[in-house]
């Protein structure tokens, strides 16, 4: 369960502040997929980033679990599994050592690392790359190092930060059986794109953000709903207000 | 601490993976030692060799004046050749290390008992021309000596009124000492690869990493990030340990093997057990400084901007103390650089360190070396370093 109020942040560039996320606020529940759906340069990214306690907001609260991220952060960051938008994975270690690298700084005894990575290279389908070095991986097999990477403490709440991001469609599918898996098992997701598509296949409820402002949040049939369209691209259109900015 | 251990050793294990680098970082300098000190060690004994035990041929100008000085000069292994034209062009251009010129009154000026004068040209900027110059002055001082004392009998005067101070001298040098000589440089080069040994992969785990985007999901894990930056300046610390022992060992080696003078240096195993010790503070210096910087910078590349800075700073004290000596005094170990200097020149001179420049050389030391790790750990819990690009 993971509960976002009223952020805000601006970063110093040389033209001046830029004011990145403006009030975002939205609650994602256990057993759910949610959506975060907006154009590049939304703010998607530095919300997550402040939710997985690399950023701290200007402004706004972060709940995580009940705990205040601000609070405590190291028991935050053990409650989340991250698949940052830097997917670096390290090259001269192979796809196992990569994964059980992060399983020992989660604190996980070998024995434990060994059985979560054999479950994970079953549902990702890793097994014929596991032990090879992740130099010259194609860029599924590195998208899916990283997220067994994220995955290996058994996190209660997962954050993608656009995992589909240059994967093939057969790839894409596997990511998104694994994803509805994750949540059967009843915990909470949540995963950002810029693609419509994408966000309606999977999420139970999205959050449309567009200029660091949370545009509108539902299921896929109430954003239709709200704007009158039947087409979900054009309601991404409409939402985002991407008709405008285009103009 | 276990963060610590499991980061150092990933850092390892990366490396050690990367052969070439790997082999470039740590055996460049133990193969360059023994071949530096092996070549320009026989270079200089050759030399010393050639030019105080070679006949020395000297251009005489005017040697028909003074027919038995020439002579003196053969029988010391002198040999007289044809005077130039233009002596001074002649040194300028190095064409010959010294000149000497016999005045036309000579004849004169010895028939009638008075000093007779002769002239050297040569050099004194020139380091080569320093043996022959002192040869041909120690020999006109003796033919000097000689005459006039034969001059003093003649006339019924003791030869020893002729000297009104007699000068005796006693270097108090000891054999180790006058080795240390020989090894000016030593200390520049042991500071220089303890300092920068592993500079490679303190700025790649930090400002490398940073630039593969790896950093970001690493600092999102629990692991606290004082202990992730700890464990990298720990694997670079045991890299550039390692590195240095290394360096030891090809030092030991070819001085073993070196001839003359430094064959003679103290590379005995506690000597080099000492000498480690010594420099295990400036590994930490030099790892957490380079961490430090890696931590503020954008890139690698900016990273690698510092390093020719950093190259010098090991080699300010020896420049330094070469234009100004000074005497060794306790607050020189509480200096960075100036102190391994003064501390390595002791060792291998023979000379007792004692327990005080001991206590100061490690809590200075020691303390730099963890200041500069607190002021980097501040640094790791910037927001802009854990975002990348």
């Amino acid at each position: 369960m993971i509960l976002l109020e009223n952020l805000h942040k601006s970063f110093k560039t040389k033209g001046g502040p830029v004011h990145a996320v403006k009030g975002v606020g939205f609650q994602a529940r256990d057993g759910e997929i949610t959506g975060l759906l907006g154009p590049n340069g939304a703010g998607k990214t530095t919300t997550l980033r402040m939710l997985y306690t690399l950023m701290s907001p200007d402004q706004g609260r972060i709940e995580v679990d009940g705990i205040d991220v601000a609070a405590d952060p190291t028991a935050v960051r053990q409650r989340l599994g991250v698949l940052p938008d830097a997917r670096g994975v390290y090259k001269r270690l192979t796809a196992r050592e990569n994964v059980a690298y992060f399983g020992r700084l989660h604190g996980l005894d070998d024995a434990t690392i060994a059985a979560r990575i054999e479950r994970m290279a079953a549902t990702l389908n890793m097994r014929d790359f596991l032990d090879r070095r992740t130099e010259g991986f194609s860029q599924g097999q590195r998208t899916k190092t990283a997220i067994a990477r994220a995955l290996v403490h058994e996190p209660r709440n997962v954050i993608l930060d656009e995992p589909t991001n240059g994967l093939d469609v057969m790839t894409t599918r596997g990511l998104r059986s694994f994803l509805r898996e994750l949540r059967a098992e009843g915990r909470c997701v949540i995963f950002s794109s810029h693609i419509m598509q994408e966000v309606a296949a999977l999420c139970d409820r999205i959050v449309v953000i567009a200029h660091g402002e949370v545009r509108a949040i539902g299921t896929p049939d109430e954003l239709r709903e709200q704007t009158g369209l039947a087409d979900l691209e054009d309601v991404f259109v409409r939402l985002a207000d991407l008709e405008e900015a285009q103009a | 601490m276990k963060t610590i251990w499991t980061v150092a050793r990933k850092e390892l294990v990366d490396l050690f993976r990367d052969r070439r680098t790997m082999l470039i970082s740590l055996l460049m300098g133990p193969i360059l030692v023994p071949v530096l000190i092996l070549g320009i060690g026989a270079m200089i004994e050759s030399r010393m060799r050639t030019q105080l035990d070679s006949t020395l041929e000297l251009p005489v100008i005017g040697a028909e004046h003074a027919p038995n000085l020439v002579a003196f000069l053969k029988g010391r292994n002198i040999e007289p050749q044809p005077g130039p034209e233009d002596p001074d062009a002649l040194v300028r251009d190095q064409r010959a290390d010294v000149v000497l010129r016999i005045d036309a009154d000579f004849g004169e000026q010895w028939r009638s008992s008075r000093p007779a004068r002769v002239e050297l040209i040569h050099d004194s900027s020139r380091q080569d021309s320093r043996i022959p110059v002192s040869r041909l002055q120690t020999v006109l001082a003796e033919y000097s000596g000689t005459v006039g004392v034969l001059r003093g009998i003649s006339r019924g005067v003791s030869p020893e009124a002729g000297f009104a101070v007699h000068v005796a001298r006693r270097d108090v040098a000891t054999p180790e000492s006058r080795r240390g000589m020989a090894l000016a440089f030593l200390p520049y080069f042991l500071v220089f690869f303890s300092f920068l040994g592993s500079a490679h992969l303190a700025m790649d785990s930090t400002a490398g990493e940073r630039e593969r985007q790896s950093l970001e999901p690493l600092l999102a894990t629990p692991a606290a990030r004082a202990a992730i930056m700890s464990g990298k300046i720990l694997g670079a610390w045991l890299f550039g340990t390692l590195s240095l022992v290394l360096m030891l060992v090809a030092f030991k080696l070819s001085l073993a093997f070196a001839p003359g003078a430094m064959q003679m240096i103290n590379v005995s195993t506690p000597v080099m057990a000492k000498l480690l010790l010594v420099l295990l503070p400036m590994v930490l210096i030099g790892t957490t400084l380079l961490t430090l910087i890696s931590a503020t910078v954008k890139s690698m590349k900016e990273a690698q901007g510092y390093m020719s800075v950093l190259m010098l700073l090991p080699m300010v004290p020896t420049l330094v103390l070469m234009v100004n000596p000074v005497r060794n005094e306790l607050w020189q170990f509480a200096v960075p650089f100036l102190a391994q200097n003064q501390i390595i020149m002791k060792l291998v001179r023979g000379e007792v360190v004692s327990a005080a420049e001991w206590v100061v050389y490690m809590v200075a030391g020691l303390g730099a070396g963890l200041l500069l790790w607190a002021i980097a750990s501040r640094l790791y819990l910037s927001e802009k370093l854990a975002v990348s690009a």
